[in-house]
């Protein structure tokens, strides 16, 4: 609470600021509004042409790109803590000291099958929280009894939280690390010419809105293939490369639903679906401390 | 901090809360259908304080039940302490990454307002789901029925349908590699 409201007056503090630096040569006062002060929002995207050519003569001359930061979020939960583990074991430990007596005549039929079955079923469960007590062997026969004239029920096995790509140690599968965010790094020339792992990039043409330059420089580098999401109009960080020169990349997320990357050869290399630890060790320093605040931890 | 949690030890929460002056026993109406007999007999039992009921009206073995249970007070208020202090890491660290990400966000939206400040004010338009343009009408009337839920999975403003919550185990299936795009106009 306290720190949304410093986040508040900070934000308010630099728009301020920034209120005195702008050089006062845009022609009309409606241009140094602030967010709040928005045109009615359009449903078509696209931007209207200036209605008078900008001054822009001390402004220096700066170019945007936009990249992607495509990220396939966790397919199987998390997997509890020993801790959590065994403090959720004691909490129903207690729950069942605690509970209500079972109204078993409600639910099955004096008698029955039914009624054994879980009788014993309960039993089991019984002496796995409490360690067994008194006399086990008459109640072993009991329920083996039970269980023989109701037979084996199909057991249908669900599939295993290990994929074998995480075995194998595949970084192209999307079955790698259920539980962990994955993002997409793709191996292509960089600002300055380098072959580098990087996110995927490239340039906004003149009259186009960031986030669909997002997603039409992330397909043609990546490929068709992918059911993507861009998930907001707005950016999620920005990078400079280089502090000389004023190259901004404008960093968008989304997600992937479905499909593979293909890379086109020509300016991706190849590619790699990564854990935020294996995307530090695969990136140039600069790079990791310009982006890595934008990537979930886990 | 701990002397605040170690305050919480003398609020004794009340054992009698509520209190009834008149005690009945089970009237035993035998019905043909017994169904109906044990229906009444759950819905109202009686509480005559004779023996624990399936309501749990009255619980005279909680104390036995407890030391079963628990290994002691003490040791019970530590992991009690222990599991509270744990929540506490877990949310400040969710929390400080929540933050790191924002503090980015507004470095960008910033950094934005300075460089362009159309395309800045065209990220800042809330997108309203309900709007359709003229486009998209024309096509929906037109398009067939797996187009129409490719377009209507995908609203803008909205998440999309098939973001999948995370489960237990994988799908069988695992992941669709050979997704096909379908001929969807707009996102």
């Amino acid at each position: 609470m306290h720190s949304f409201v410093q986040m508040l007056s900070r934000r308010v503090l630099s728009s301020c600021r920034t209120h005195r630096n702008v050089p006062r040569i845009h022609l009309s006062s409606r241009s140094l509004a602030t967010e709040a002060d928005v045109s009615a929002p359009s449903t078509s995207s696209g931007i209207p042409p200036p209605s008078a050519p900008k001054a822009k003569k001390e402004a220096p001359k700066h170019t945007l790109k936009t990249a992607v930061i495509l990220n396939r979020s966790p397919i199987i939960t998390r997997t509890p803590t020993k801790f959590e583990k065994s403090y959720h074991a004691y909490q129903s430990r207690i729950q069942r000291a605690l509970h209500n007596p079972f109204p078993s005549e409600f639910y099955f039929k004096p008698g029955s099958l039914l009624e054994g079955k879980f009788a014993a079923e309960e039993r089991e469960r019984e002496r796995e929280a409490f360690g067994r007590s008194g006399t086990g062997v008459s109640e072993a026969s009991q329920s083996d009894g039970v269980l023989e004239v109701l037979g084996e029920e199909e057991v249908v096995k669900p599939m295993p939280r290990v994929h074998e790509a995480d075995i194998k140690g595949d970084t192209k599968s999307l079955d790698r690390q259920g539980e962990r965010n994955l993002y997409l790094l793709v191996r292509g020339k960089d600002a300055t010419g380098k072959e580098v792992w990087r996110f995927p990039h490239g340039d906004v043409k003149p009259e186009e809105l960031l986030h669909d330059a997002a997603r039409r420089d992330l397909h043609a580098e990546c490929g068709d293939h992918m059911d993507t999401w861009v998930v907001s109009r707005n950016p999620i960080g920005v990078y400079q490369p280089s502090p000389s020169e004023e190259n901004y990349i404008f960093f968008y997320k989304a997600h992937i639903l479905a499909g593979q990357v293909r890379p086109d050869g020509k300016n991706i290399q190849d590619f790699a679906w990564l854990t935020k630890e294996e995307i530090e060790s695969h990136v140039e320093t600069e790079y990791w401390t310009g982006v890595k605040d934008m990537l979930s931890d886990f | 901090m701990a002397s605040s949690l170690l305050s919480l030890r003398h609020i004794n929460p009340p054992l009698r809360v509520a209190q009834t002056s008149v005690r009945y026993a089970a009237r035993e109406v035998n019905t043909s259908d017994p169904r109906t007999d044990i229906i009444r007999r759950v819905l109202y039992p009686s509480n005559l304080r004779n023996r624990a009921s399936p309501v749990g009206n009255w619980r005279p073995d909680v104390a036995r039940r407890l030391q079963r249970a628990i290994p002691s007070v003490q040791a019970h208020e530590t992991i009690e302490r222990a599991w509270l202090l744990h929540q506490r890491h877990v949310r400040k660290s969710r929390q400080s990454e929540l933050d790191r990400k924002f503090q980015c966000m507004r470095t960008a939206m910033e950094k934005l307002r300075e460089l362009d400040l159309q395309r800045y004010r065209a990220a800042n338009e809330l997108e309203d789901p309900r709007a359709r343009s003229e486009e998209e009408l024309e096509l929906l009337k037109t398009a067939k029925a797996p187009e129409k839920k490719a377009m209507e999975a995908r609203i803008r403003g909205l998440f999309p349908r098939e973001l999948r919550v995370p489960t237990e185990t994988p799908s069988r299936d695992g992941w669709n590699y050979d997704w096909v795009p379908p001929s969807r106009p707009t996102q």
